[in-house]
């Protein structure tokens, strides 16, 4: 079998050669290879081997941040600090979004010794489950979650299979966050928490001369699971969008909902075009346009160009007509600390998370990276954020990333593009099924 | 498309106006190439908000946008790495290539057809055929966890990418050398192992001049390889560490430190590039170019 | 000859040492991959499951994967009617005895030079910007406010602004490679072709086009290699999700390899083989037309 597709995969690469060097790979010679490539296919096999790794004693942490981050900057200064209160020396590695998305699964898998690493919730708790050593016990020995956000915990718990395998910290939610002063030049008074009361402010603002929503193409398929999500709920949302079940009325009702807001001028010119963050800066943070549904993370992106005096305002997305879910239910998560299981150092590992999650360091955190406290006696929000503290504490529901309507990443490029051109009003309702439909599975 | 219906037509008229529409075309398109350069060093003066506006450099000169861009990133940290790994891939894969160029274009003996055919077709193979094996053997060897063997690996695999292309080229330098030399150097008793090194590789010094030009922009500009590879941030060369400053300065909206960082990092290519045009032209020309 | 023996040995083992590692074996295993189901790229051989031939069936019937392989087919086509069509027509105007020769050669060629990353980074935030854009500013300076008001990346433009701005860097490589083409046929011919009043056109037509055979073969099968590869480009047009008028082969391969943007969703490396093969099949069929249609006896690499 490994012969014959061998002696085939060169004969395909022989024909294809470019007859630089005049035929020269005739028919009798294609079999010569052969037992070359075989010894060499058998030559890497052994270092599969898992090489011994030589642990110093000390902690080795895996960190999702760049060094030069706000986040990577408090990390170091939790760690130096752990440091020299306990003595523990402590491997910091920042590996960046890329760098532990592709290495630490391998790393893992090759036994390198890592006792600690990060990242978000559910890449943590299920593409990275098998790895993850349980909590309970740890947390309980230090009363853990005395100090903790319950909502969260309670987050980690499910998505960790019922018990808690990693503790969070920088907390986030996902909703639409908007631009108070142009909402008070408008008249918009109240926050709309159902689809109509959107449709009037929306209303309200292009009336005063403003984008009443603006999104990129990084985003928007948020809007559309959000939607779906509050017509039928999350999980029929992911049943919908993995199954291909294009057919069911949600997305014709979802669809509809948004062309009639492109209809009514709604949405920004450019939405149809938005290349992350064209959105977001150009027209959100440069006052143009209202309102965007996004990550609590986005105050902080744009602050910069926002300047100082920008007030933020947040909701949850609005209830719709005969929906299931409510402004209750909310895509918020965290970042996560998770232990290795085959960690030895497991108890020094649970201190240092709980220098990093709790008092002092969170609070630093919170501040230099305008995120979310984690620790609950960290009471006060950063002021460009306090906005989402309401919205925050009043979700029960939680959604996973896009409410779902991320869930088949074959599909997303798809969704996405239709719901551009349906925001952009080059596509109606049914158009936009058609063409989902047309994209099969 | 359009491009080239507007392009096509002056061919007939080229040499009859005096090679006024060839001097218009060219024009055109280099005119474009320098706005667009010109817009983005503009740009990386200005502020963010005069960028948007449309208004670069109404307020002055900022060039504080290179202080944040050079600070913030560890720039001359990547050019560190670029530097090392394009000179030492491009030095070893002298020393790997030259011989094995030399005997195969000098000597008959079986497999050199084999050789030769299957170096020429490696330069066809898509990198997508040959990174997900790499990848799980170094990630199963743990090499990506420590910073300097996976620098090691680094040159190793940016030798490795490269070896076909530079045997073949210089392969073919070699067989364009007169045999007089090797044929005196015999009569004289020199064996041909030394005479390889003393006498022949001394004498293929303009193709290995322009062979390793060329593999030099390719190891300083290489992308999908180093971004797989290089798992720390320590380790990144120029354009995965250009993409990452990119994508920082996306996050902060700092749109005119993106400029910056765009310029920092074109800056150097271009000023060894006007030094060095008539060689990196040759370079890339050289391959087919016979005697 | 048989002195030679050692030193043929000692000369090649370095070099084929490393075409056997670096090319051979993970050609042979991407193969084999492509035939199994293999959740992550480090699994040991006793993971993977043999499932037959349902790796390339799966792809065949995804959309996303198809239309990743007719997004990189018209790269390869258009992109490649455009990038030569453009680099022998400056060719020939580099090679008509112009003045300013190697300047405008250096100018042209000086993209291709410049980080790929650096290139599409200008296009995409600056000549396409529907705010401050270049296209945008040449536009409404002439009046024409409709094409002004294009929105070069939405859906509708996207594919073809990408395809403008990579063809823009490629452009000079192979004009290069034609102009040292065109260079390399003796003038004897154009004086033999102009004394029997052959005019500047036809001389074109019969002269330069056939002798120029192999180097388009040059061209096409470089075209063609970096085509194939297309990646950077992809990734920065579209940022954070792949995205379906840019998306390529491999960055679909990356997706299944290494997971998609910010969502959790299933990875099976043997996919990413299969996509490999795939591609080289693609490669390989290329050049097999290029050989049948291109005959010549010209060796070019």
């Amino acid at each position: 079998m490994k012969k014959k597709m061998m002696a085939l995969a060169l004969a395909l690469v022989m024909t294809g050669s470019l007859a630089a060097c005049g035929g020269g790979g005739s028919t009798s010679t294609t079999a010569a290879p052969v037992d070359t490539t075989a010894a060499s296919a058998e030559a890497p096999a052994g270092g599969e081997e898992k090489p011994a790794e030589a642990s110093g004693g000390g902690l080795v942490y895996w960190s999702m941040w760049e060094a030069t981050e706000p986040q990577g900057q408090v990390i170091q200064e939790a760690v130096n600090k752990f440091t020299e209160d306990t003595g523990i020396a402590v491997d910091l590695q920042f590996k960046g979004r890329t760098g532990i998305r592709e290495g630490l699964q391998p790393a893992l898998d090759a036994g390198t010794s890592i006792d600690l690493f990060d990242e978000d919730i559910d890449r943590v708790n299920t593409t990275w489950g098998q790895y993850l050593m349980d909590l309970e016990e740890l947390a309980k020995a230090v009363d853990y979650e005395a100090t903790a956000n319950a909502g969260l915990i309670a987050a980690c718990r499910e998505v960790g299979g019922g018990t808690l395998k990693s503790i969070p910290y920088q907390p986030n939610v996902f909703a639409f966050f908007y631009n108070q002063a142009i909402f008070d030049e408008a008249g918009v008074t109240e926050v709309p928490k159902t689809w109509a009361e959107l449709d009037a402010a929306c209303a309200k603002i292009k009336e005063a001369g403003y984008v009443p929503i603006t999104c990129d193409d990084a985003y928007i398929v948020c809007m559309f699971g959000y939607h779906m999500s509050r017509l039928v709920g999350e999980p029929k949302t992911e049943e919908i969008v993995k199954g291909g079940q294009w057919d069911d009325p949600a997305i014709l009702a979802t669809a509809e909902a948004y062309a009639d807001f492109a209809g009514k001028g709604y949405f920004s010119d450019t939405i149809a075009s938005n290349v992350w963050p064209a959105g977001q800066n150009q027209e959100l943070a440069m006052g143009t346009a209202a309102m965007y549904l996004n990550g609590s993370w986005l105050p902080n992106e744009v602050k910069d160009m926002a300047g100082d005096d920008f007030v933020w305002g947040c909701f949850s997305y609005p209830a719709v007509d005969g929906g299931t879910d409510g402004p209750e239910a909310a895509n918020y998560g965290a970042q996560v600390l998770a232990i290795n299981k085959d960690s030895k150092n497991a108890e020094d590992a649970f201190k240092l998370i709980c220098y990093l999650t709790q008092g002092e360091f969170d609070k630093m955190l919170s501040e230099k990276s305008i995120g979310i406290p984690a620790d609950s006696n960290n009471s006060e929000w950063p002021a460009l954020i306090s906005c989402a503290k309401p919205v925050m504490e009043s979700l029960t529901t939680r959604y996973p990333w896009a409410a779902g309507g991320e869930a088949n990443a074959d599909m997303t490029p798809i969704i996405k593009e239709n719901f551009m051109s349906l925001c952009g009003g080059t596509l109606d309702a049914q158009g936009f099924v058609d063409a989902l439909k047309k994209a099969g599975n | 498309m359009a491009k080239e219906k507007k392009y096509r037509e002056p061919i007939n008229w080229n040499k009859e106006l005096k090679l006024a529409p060839g001097y218009l075309i060219l024009i055109l398109w280099i005119s474009f190439t320098f706005v667009l350069l010109g817009w983005v060093l503009l740009a990386s003066f200005s502020t963010t908000k005069e960028i948007f506006s449309n208004k670069l450099l109404d307020s002055g000169l900022h060039f504080e946008n290179y202080v944040k861009a050079w600070i913030n990133s560890d720039v001359a940290g990547i050019f560190r790495n670029s530097l090392v790994y394009s000179i030492i891939s491009c030095s070893l894969l002298i020393v790997i290539c030259a011989p094995a160029a030399y005997v195969l274009a000098r000597f008959i003996f079986p497999g050199n057809k084999l050789i030769q055919t299957g170096f020429v077709s490696a330069m066809g193979v898509p990198v997508v055929m040959i990174v997900l094996p790499l990848f799980g053997i170094v990630a199963n060897l743990g090499i990506l966890n420590h910073v300097l063997s996976n620098a090691m690996l680094l040159i190793f695999l940016y030798i490795g990418i490269n070896v076909p292309y530079t045997t073949i080229f210089l392969m073919t330098f070699f067989s364009n050398l007169s045999r007089a030399f090797e044929e005196a150097a015999a009569i004289d008793g020199c064996p041909p192992t030394k005479t390889f090194w003393l006498i022949m590789l001394p004498m293929a010094q303009p193709g290995i001049i322009t062979v390793t030009i060329f593999n030099f922009i390719n190891i300083w500009n290489e992308y999908f390889i180093s971004l797989i590879f290089a798992n720390s941030d320590q380790l990144r060369p120029i354009a995965v560490g250009l993409y990452s400053m990119i994508n920082s300065m996306k996050y902060t909206g700092d749109w005119a430190g993106m400029f910056a960082a765009v310029v920092i990092v074109f800056l150097p290519t271009f000023i060894l590039y006007i030094f060095l045009s008539e060689k990196i032209i040759a370079g890339v020309t050289g391959g087919g170019v016979k005697g | 000859m048989k002195r030679n023996k050692g030193m043929i040995i000692a000369f090649l083992t370095p070099a084929v040492f490393m075409f056997s590692v670096i090319f051979l074996y993970p050609i042979i295993r991407t193969i084999i991959m492509s035939f199994f189901k293999i959740e992550g790229i480090t699994d040991p051989v006793s993971k993977w499951q043999f499932t037959g031939l349902s790796n390339f069936i799966k792809l065949a019937n995804t959309t996303l994967f198809r239309t990743s392989m007719w997004n990189l087919f018209r790269i390869w086509l258009i992109g490649g009617i455009i990038v030569m069509s453009l680099a022998l027509l400056f060719a020939v105007i580099i090679t008509s005895g112009i003045r300013f020769k190697s300047f405008f050669r250096a100018v042209i060629y000086l993209p291709n030079i410049v980080s790929a990353v650096a290139l599409a980074t200008m296009w995409l935030q600056y000549v396409y910007s529907p705010k401050f854009g270049l296209l945008k500013t040449i536009f409404s300076s002439l009046g024409l406010t409709s094409l002004a008001k294009i929105q070069w990346l939405d859906a509708g433009h996207k594919f073809g602004a990408l395809l403008v701005a990579y063809c823009f860097g490629m452009v000079g490589y192979h004009m290069l490679i034609f102009a040292s083409g065109i260079e390399r046929i003796s003038a004897d011919y154009f004086e033999a072709a102009t004394l029997d009043g052959a005019n500047k056109f036809n001389q074109f037509r019969y002269i330069t086009m056939p002798l120029l055979k192999g180097v388009f073969k040059t061209n096409i099968t470089m075209w063609s290699v970096t085509s194939v590869g297309f990646f950077v480009w992809s990734q920065l047009f579209s940022t954070v999700t792949a995205d379906n008028q840019t998306i390529t082969p491999m960055v679909y391969m990356y997706m299944q390899i290494f997971g998609a943007g910010n969502s959790i969703t299933e990875r099976n490396s043997g996919l990413g083989a299969a996509i490999g093969v795939l591609l080289s099949i693609c490669v390989v069929a290329i050049f097999w037309v290029c050989n049948h249609l291109l005959k010549d006896d010209d060796l070019e690499f």
